[in-house]
């Protein structure tokens, strides 16, 4: 089936090239006939440069930028940095002034509010419209409205999603048979069920692992702190996380790690810990769901097979998961905007869509969950159904809403990794929403 | 005339070494002087020295400090005791010396971030050579990166590792190039070699010695790859030192005046160090 779409992709490939329409040389006459369904030849020849950081999204894509090229004559230069780097040279490029990038990927719930503020962005609304460089095929309704409406500041369109993802709770099945354990649907049955396993296999299994790094740790702590009732600010702009609620939940989430989780998890980002799943080191993991092929390779996992997913737990406000995307842009310095809007048409376009949700990345688009090739091939419907069931209840907000979003993470994540050494979380919450409320008086 | 024309031959270079050397101080210096939040898209706006007072009560700011003067002590004190230990050691004729001191030599030629790399993985708690070690000898395995107390000696053992030799062959090239006559006589009057080595060998060698303090000093204090590579400053802020808060300050937070104040304070310490050390040296070869 695969093999099929590929075809398939090769054939529109083939049929909008000039030489199936009978060869460079009559390009005048020739490329009339072909624009009259779309002129992907529009701007061939042309160079441009793609930002991007190492995301499973991006696997899926770079072996098929060939394919792009080959249907546009464009060239393509793709530059990948992991996420931290990414994001710090990203913006170092915006300040400077002088960067030749034309598309980048932004997570705008995380960088649209700075990135809008500062001007840095190119509105894509007169490339939506465009009678010319809209591809017809494209369907702008398929996409979520939820996803494509983060993208949106002042009325305008900045970004376009290349994925819908949430956080899911994986569990490993065997070890859950193993110990008699049943998937939690509450937090107590969550610490229950980590103690269960962690203290029944005397310490060899851990029963959770989350993130623990300072501000990585954050993005996942934010729906415990949802679910327990806390929230980042309060109704006038100001630091809450030193309510009840939210030291409960950093109280909760340290406990978790401390007591059941592993030893090092004040070091581990996700990469780290869902490694720590993947070797069946630990029977859960709460994560992004994005990271279901992960778990599900069989050369690098050694748990694949054998993955369950659910919701979050309950807490005493209820499941509240987040959802969050990565979207693609285009600089507002590029000098190739409309050539980059082909390319973002082209890497978000339904066929692209359908062939990262077959591989396991939460697509952005409504027909790629609904297409029958999808669910015949869904190996775990429990996935797909986990993944539609927090779209459903989740909270849009999973960071601040404001500009200095990493450096309120960074005085967050402080008191999270108190909270996993056992410290005074009290304390530390009260010192991380003083840092806050710091940061957000410095930043006008 | 002649004295004035000979002058005009250095000045591009002296023009040179202006610009680059002297302007980004300078320009450092008067940003430091005012906030510039880049990320809001402001440009900056005088602040005088408010910057610096703010520092003065910024917790974050005193722990980098500490974790500064705690790593630069740690490291500088084992690698020249091991270095010149060392360099004692070799400084003789034995079979293999050559290929030996070779090997010595290998980590100064890796590359920084290779080194933290591989050294990194070696301190995983989970599969890490080096926990493997210590269960083997019937040892607790310790948490070294992800642990506050253990961090900062699993960054000063990898400095060490990597740069006791430096120190190591700077004090042997020196001690190899010692007079011979001071400890003829030395043996003539009866002298042991432990009274040899700590009356003529290490005072003899002393400015070698400080040379390599001052240069793995300055190295030392500034750290940034070693640390950035391994921990990124953590767990939390633990293994901070002072030029990674100036790098988030910098290029996390875009609060570039603050940076640039940081970068005074870092620049004055290194300067503070140097002539320190420089006046040891001279008030002792004069």
């Amino acid at each position: 089936m695969r093999k099929a779409v590929f075809l398939l992709v090769l054939l529109a490939a083939v049929l909008t090239s000039p030489l199936f329409a009978g060869g460079k040389q009559e390009s005048a006459g020739t490329k009339k006939a072909v624009s009259a369904g779309f002129d992907w030849k529009a701007f061939e020849g042309t160079k441009i440069k793609i930002m991007v950081n190492k995301h499973p999204w991006v696997d899926i894509i770079k072996p098929k930028i060939a394919e792009f090229e080959a249907l546009t004559g464009m060239k393509v230069e793709l530059s990948i940095y992991p996420e931290d780097q990414f994001r710090t040279k990203r913006t170092v490029e915006m300040v400077s002034g002088t960067s030749d990038v034309d598309v980048f990927m932004l997570m705008p719930g995380n960088a649209l509010a700075q990135y809008v503020q500062s001007g840095w962005l190119a509105p894509l609304n007169g490339l939506m419209k465009s009678k010319q460089y809209l591809w017809p095929d494209y369907d702008l309704n398929d996409i979520y409205p939820a996803a494509l409406n983060a993208g949106v500041r002042g009325g305008k369109n900045y970004t376009v999603p290349l994925l819908l993802e949430t956080s899911l709770l994986a569990y490993n099945k065997d070890i859950f048979a193993r110990t008699g354990v049943t998937v939690p649907k509450t937090m107590a049955e969550l610490e229950s069920a980590a103690k269960k396993i962690y203290e029944s296999s005397n310490g060899n299994t851990y029963g959770i692992t989350l993130r623990g790094k300072k501000a990585s740790a954050t993005s996942q702590w934010v729906d415990f702190l949802h679910s327990f009732g806390g929230e980042w600010l309060d109704s006038n702009g100001k630091a809450a996380v030193d309510s009840p609620e939210a030291i409960a939940a950093t109280e909760f989430y340290g406990k978790l790690l401390r007591l059941y989780g592993p030893k090092s998890a004040p070091s581990n980002s996700w990469y780290e810990s869902i490694s720590i799943f993947m070797q069946g080191k630990a029977a859960m993991v709460y994560d992004a769901s994005v990271f279901k092929p992960n778990y599900e390779n069989p050369e690098k996992s050694a748990v694949s097979g054998k993955v369950g997913y659910a919701i979050i737990p309950k807490g005493p406000a209820g499941s509240i998961p987040h959802v969050s995307n990565w979207g693609l842009t285009i600089y507002s310095g590029s000098k190739h905007k409309e050539a980059g809007w082909l390319f973002i048409q082209w890497a978000t376009s339904k066929a692209i869509a359908l062939q990262g949700q077959l591989a396991g990345i939460p697509s952005a688009r409504a027909s790629a969950w609904s297409s029958p090739e999808f669910k015949s091939k869904d190996t775990s419907p429990e996935w797909t159904n986990a993944s539609i069931a927090s779209y459903k209840v989740a909270s849009p907000l999973w960071n601040p809403p404001v500009i200095p979003v990493g450096e309120c993470r960074d005085a967050m994540g402080s008191a999270i990794v108190a909270s996993i050494l056992g410290q005074d979380v009290k304390a530390a919450s009260r010192e991380a929403a003083k840092t806050i409320d710091k940061i957000l008086a410095n930043s006008k | 005339m002649k004295n004035r024309v000979r002058y005009t031959f250095i000045l591009p270079a002296l023009l040179l070494m202006t610009i680059i050397v002297a302007f980004p101080i300078i320009y450092n210096l008067y940003m430091s002087l005012h906030i510039w939040f880049v990320a809001s898209g402001s440009g900056p706006h005088w602040n005088g020295l408010k910057n610096y007072i703010a520092l003065l009560s910024d917790k974050r700011f005193w722990n980098s400090i500490r974790v500064t003067i705690v790593f630069t002590v740690g490291a500088l004190g084992s690698e020249v005791l091991i270095g010149v230990l060392l360099a004692l050691f070799f400084n003789r004729q034995f079979k293999g010396k050559d290929i030996i001191k070779t090997i010595f030599l290998f980590p100064i030629a890796a590359t920084p971030v290779a080194v933290s790399l591989i050294w990194g993985m070696m301190y995983n708690y989970d599969l890490g050579i080096i926990n493997v070690l210590l269960k083997a000898i019937g040892l607790p395995p310790l948490l070294w990166l992800a642990d506050p107390r253990w961090v900062i000696p699993a960054l000063v053992i990898t400095d060490a590792w990597q740069w006791t030799p430096l120190i190591l062959l700077i004090v042997l090239s020196n001690l190899e190039s010692l007079p011979t006559d001071p400890f003829e006589s030395a043996k003539v009057d009866g002298a042991n070699s432990l009274q040899v080595i700590l009356y003529i060998t290490l005072p003899m060698v002393k400015p070698a010695i400080i040379v390599a303090a001052m240069i793995r000093s300055i190295d030392a204090i500034k750290t940034f790859d070693l640390i950035y590579v391994m921990t990124q400053g953590g767990p939390n802020i633990a293994s901070e030192n002072l030029n990674l808060y100036i790098f988030n300050m910098g290029f996390s937070y875009f609060r570039m005046g603050m940076a640039s104040a940081l970068a005074i304070v870092l620049f004055t310490i290194v300067m503070a160090v140097n002539v320190f050390l420089a006046v040891i040296r001279n008030r002792d070869v004069t």
